[in-house]
């Protein structure tokens, strides 16, 4: 992270204080970004001392700061405000000077338009071109995915509750099968008995609807803590209640049509079949599949276990989708959490994986630093190999015919090569590769020519390749060419070791600053921390939901089989089945369907997941990601886990069976 | 010849809305091996009751009941899941057969889980036992596809499958039309003359004058035993029997 010390500014682009407000700070008092709040635990009072060679500054820290343009943790700067007089004091002492030049326009839509005529005016052009369209893109990098990733799991949990709730309507349905002929026999519409079972189901709606609505104002808080603190709370209006309600209402009639829906099944009862079958006349017509005296292998219990789940399978479809969706809940955010943690994610910022990075910007002489630092280098005999990469604002026509400014790292990107969506790298000097937006936005693809301006003469470059990247608002690109120095923002230095990191870090710490010296770990720690915690947080609470949902579900569902089974469960134990065999038998059907929902679960969250993260990262420059699998945790930890669960819950669910009384068989 | 099964005051007691009922009252029961007995009564007279507390399907509340020497209120579940399996066959008034099973599937399940001899053997020998009692060309077929007599041999077979030393029937006959009836009963006769102890419940004097000991029950107590055995002579159609049962039944019932 990169720390910038600025004094509040008058006309806009305010820093503002945890209540919104503009902040002021006297001498001696600093603010201090939301970032470094959170990361060092920073409180107000706090004393922060800033120190070189030459001087020393201590400051108290008085507010924290909002910073619109630079809260995400994906951007590398951040800003501290000082009072004016301490603003000289840093700027005689410490550091170098970085101007900031920024425009509010009456009206938005002019942006590019604007953008243009400021290129083309020879005004100071270095350094990296922000706007409004960024600005929210960055912002809803971090948070917005979070918001994202809460809704699908939300949605995917509204359908396990619909499939439950199926189930058990079928369920009281079958069991009550002989009264409702009754009912039908003695006159009883079934538009009316329809309404004797809704009724009850609108009053859980109903009820469950209210409390959801009610928990969720606390629950908002929890998950909507980190916006609040970095972005504030939105102006209270009453939309703030009605979308919520509207939400929940939308639930509420979603589950009453679905009941009404679920019932037209009394339209096929018929009074007659009720009163003499008294129950839905479920037929085992295909008993010769499967059939136990050609089993050689099995156990008998497991046999019986195995057999029934293909020969119900309609019956046991409802726990095998909420094992299957308690897997993707699962599976999904751990992948995507594991790939944003892999050093191998700086693919997906237009980055080659080595094992340090060199960032060196904003010095003065900078090129000369930058030459020592290489020449360094090339004599240094613990380093494997390096690459340098000098990020220059070049300019390009855009399909419109209008020059656009574009980042262009230049250099050699075959050392530490990224992987390419199309095509492969820039190797001669008149080629390029396009970042996944910027191609899209220039509509060019791999093989067609770019105009690039080259020393204010319009060079054609041929699209190498098509790469993902999410720095810089996505749009970057990649070419073996001589820099410009002029329009220089910031010089790369990639390499790998020989030796110890850590040890080398330390050294060309020392020997290159102020250059920036990391190890790609801590390259992404930096960029992606607050996402990568939220994310944690996130996949922490998936994977309490979904464990609770498949305890739950198999809890239910097995209550309902054993009593369904209750008849076939007294004749086996009459028969001489012991307890333990029959568990046997039930444990063997909860894992069966357990292990096809996770092998189903797993396969397609590594596709259909994948797939989903990739559309969503796509908005911001990567429509290509690939989950990075950890496999102890995605292919044995997760399923393991479940395994043991489901286990432990459909022994505890079943315990009822203890008491099925023989002698009820042929009651008196 | 040694006792089967013993029963010494035996007694169980069912709590309905926390009142108290005595279905068998000190009920002093001896069955020697290879018997073949009926036990008869009123209905709620604790037959069947008595028939599930002797068989271990249900928990006396007090008194003992030693099965081969073993004294069943000291088994635990699976000891008695295992003796069950073992030596006991059932047969039941409606059947109960396992629904998701076809017809030699229900007949071997239970052979299986005894492992007393190879499953190869096991089929085979219930092969046998299905033509013995003349169904064995309903193998394959779901117990949807055989009339309610040919079901009941199926589960005579059943409690055959293990060899057991003891059956047990509750009302085998009662869901049957007579020819069937009468076609289980001579089946059952021929299994007790090969050995096997047979216990029936009934309320059919025709069925229990093919038994060679009639008990008779009331309100819990087994008030009177009716030796059909010791009739030497026997009419052509075989109606003595039952006549003088009839008799002695009817003194009973008063």
């Amino acid at each position: 992270m990169e720390m910038g010390f600025v004094k509040q500014n008058n006309l806009f682009d305010f820093l503002l204080d945890l209540q919104s407000q503009v902040i002021h700070v006297s001498k001696g008092e600093i603010a201090v970004p939301i970032y470094y709040m959170q990361k060092e635990n920073l409180k107000i009072g706090d004393t922060l001392r800033i120190k070189n060679d030459k001087a020393q500054l201590e400051f108290t820290v008085v507010s924290f700061i909002r910073d619109v343009q630079m809260n995400p943790s994906i951007v590398s700067s951040k800003r501290f405000v000082v009072s004016d007089t301490d603003f000289e004091n840093l700027k005689e002492n410490f550091g170098v000077i970085e101007y900031q030049i920024g425009f509010q326009l009456h009206d938005p839509g002019k942006i590019s338009e604007f953008t243009n005529s400021y290129r083309l005016s020879g005004l100071p052009q270095k350094g990296p071109t922000i706007d409004y369209k960024l600005l929210k893109t960055l912002n809803a990098l971090t948070d917005g995915l979070i918001a994202a990733v809460i809704m699908f799991i939300s949605f995917l949990l509204n359908i396990v509750a619909l499939l439950c709730l199926r189930f058990t309507i079928l369920a009281t349905i079958e069991e009550d099968y002989k009264e409702i002929g009754v009912m039908k026999a003695i006159g009883i519409l079934p538009h009316d008995i329809k309404i004797l079972y809704i009724l009850k189901y609108f009053v859980m709606a109903a009820g469950a609807c209210v409390s959801g609505y009610i928990i969720s104002l606390f629950l908002n808080k929890i998950f909507s803590a980190n916006i609040m603190l970095y972005i504030g709370s939105a102006p209270k209006s009453i939309v703030q209640l009605i979308i919520p309600f509207l939400a929940t209402a939308l639930i509420f009639f979603i589950v009453l049509f679905f009941c009404m829906l679920t019932l037209r099944r009394f339209n096929r009862i018929t009074a007659v079949e009720a009163l003499r079958l008294g129950n839905t006349g479920e037929s085992y017509t295909r008993n010769s599949f499967l059939p136990l005296y050609k089993n050689k292998l099995f156990n008998v219990n497991i046999f019986i276990g195995l057999r029934d789940v293909l020969l119900r399978f309609k019956l046991y479809t409802l726990l095998f989708f909420v094992f299957f969706i308690c897997t993707f809940i699962i599976i999904v955010p751990i992948n995507f959490l594991n790939t944003i943690e892999s050093p191998e994610f700086v693919t997906y910022m237009g980055m080659g994986d080595s094992e340090i990075l060199i960032d060196l910007r904003y010095t003065e002489n900078i090129i000369e630093r930058f030459e020592n630092m290489v020449t360094y280098i090339e004599k240094d005999p613990d380093v494997e190999k390096f690459s340098t990469l000098i990020i220059c604002k070049f300019n390009i026509i855009n399909k419109d015919g209008y020059e656009e400014s574009l980042i262009v790292g230049t250099g050699d990107s075959t050392v530490f090569p990224l992987e390419y969506l199309e095509g492969t790298a820039p190797v001669g000097d008149n080629e390029i590769a396009l970042s996944y937006l910027i191609a899209g936005e220039l509509e060019k693809s791999v093989g067609e020519n770019i105009q690039l301006v080259v020393d204010d003469q319009i060079k054609m470059m041929q699209v190498s390749g098509i790469y993902q990247d999410i720095t810089n608002g996505g749009k970057t690109a990649k070419a073996a060419i001589a820099p410009n120095h002029e329009t220089a923002l910031w010089y790369m230095v990639n390499l790998d070791v020989k030796t110890n990191t850590d040890e080398k870090i330390d050294e060309y710490a020392e020997a290159f600053y102020p250059a920036k010296v990391t190890d790609i770990n801590g390259y992404l720690d930096q960029t992606f921390e607050n996402t990568t915690s939220q994310l944690q947080l996130l996949t922490l609470l998936a994977v309490i939901i979904a464990v609770l949902v498949a305890m739950l579900i198999t809890s239910l569902f097995l209550k309902m089989l054993i009593a369904k089974d209750s008849s076939q469960i007294v004749i086996m134990k009459s028969l001489g089945f012991s307890l333990k065999d029959i568990q046997l038998q039930y444990i063997t059907r909860a894992l069966v369907v357990l292990n096809t929902g996770i092998i189903l679960g797993t396969v397609f969250s590594n596709t259909i997941g994948q797939s989903i993260i990739s559309a969503i990262l796509s908005i911001v420059g990567a429509p290509k990601i690939e989950f990075i699998i950890n496999p102890y945790h995605a292919y044995i930890l997760c399923p393991l886990g479940l395994i043991i669960i489901v286990t432990i819950t459909t022994l505890l669910s079943i315990v009822s069976m203890k008491n099925f009384n023989m002698s009820d068989m042929n009651a008196e | 010849m040694n006792n089967i099964l013993d029963t010494k005051d035996l007694c169980k007691t069912y709590v309905v809305n926390k009142k108290e009922h005595n279905v068998l009252n000190n009920v002093n029961l001896q069955i020697k091996e290879g018997e073949f007995i009926s036990v008869m009564g009123p209905s709620g007279s604790g037959k069947s009751t008595l028939l599930y507390n002797v068989s271990g399907m249900d928990k006396m509340t007090a008194g003992s009941v030693v099965f081969k020497g073993i004294e069943l209120s000291t088994l635990s579940e699976k000891e008695m899941s295992t003796l069950r399996l073992h030596e006991m066959g059932f047969v039941f008034q409606q059947i109960n057969l396992l629904k998701n099973l076809d017809i030699i599937d229900n007949i071997i399940i239970s052979a299986y889980m005894a492992k007393d001899r190879s499953r190869k053997e096991i089929n085979h020998f219930a092969i046998e036992l299905m033509e013995k009692t003349g169904i064995a060309e309903l193998a394959n077929n779901d117990i949807t596809q055989a009339s309610g007599g040919q079901l009941q041999r199926v589960a005579i077979c059943r409690s055959l499958i293990n060899n057991p030393k003891i059956i047990f029937g509750d009302e085998p006959t009662g869901a049957l039309n007579s020819k069937s009836a009468n076609e289980i009963m001579d089946m059952f006769k021929v299994i007790n003359e090969s050995g096997t102890t047979i216990m029936l419940v009934t309320h059919d004097a025709k069925v229990a004058s093919k038994t060679e000991r009639v008990l008779f029950m009331i309100d819990g107590k087994i008030e009177g035993e009716y030796n059909l055995g010791k009739l030497k002579k026997e009419n052509k159609d075989g109606t003595q029997r039952e006549q003088k049962l009839s008799e002695w039944l009817f003194k009973m019932d008063r």
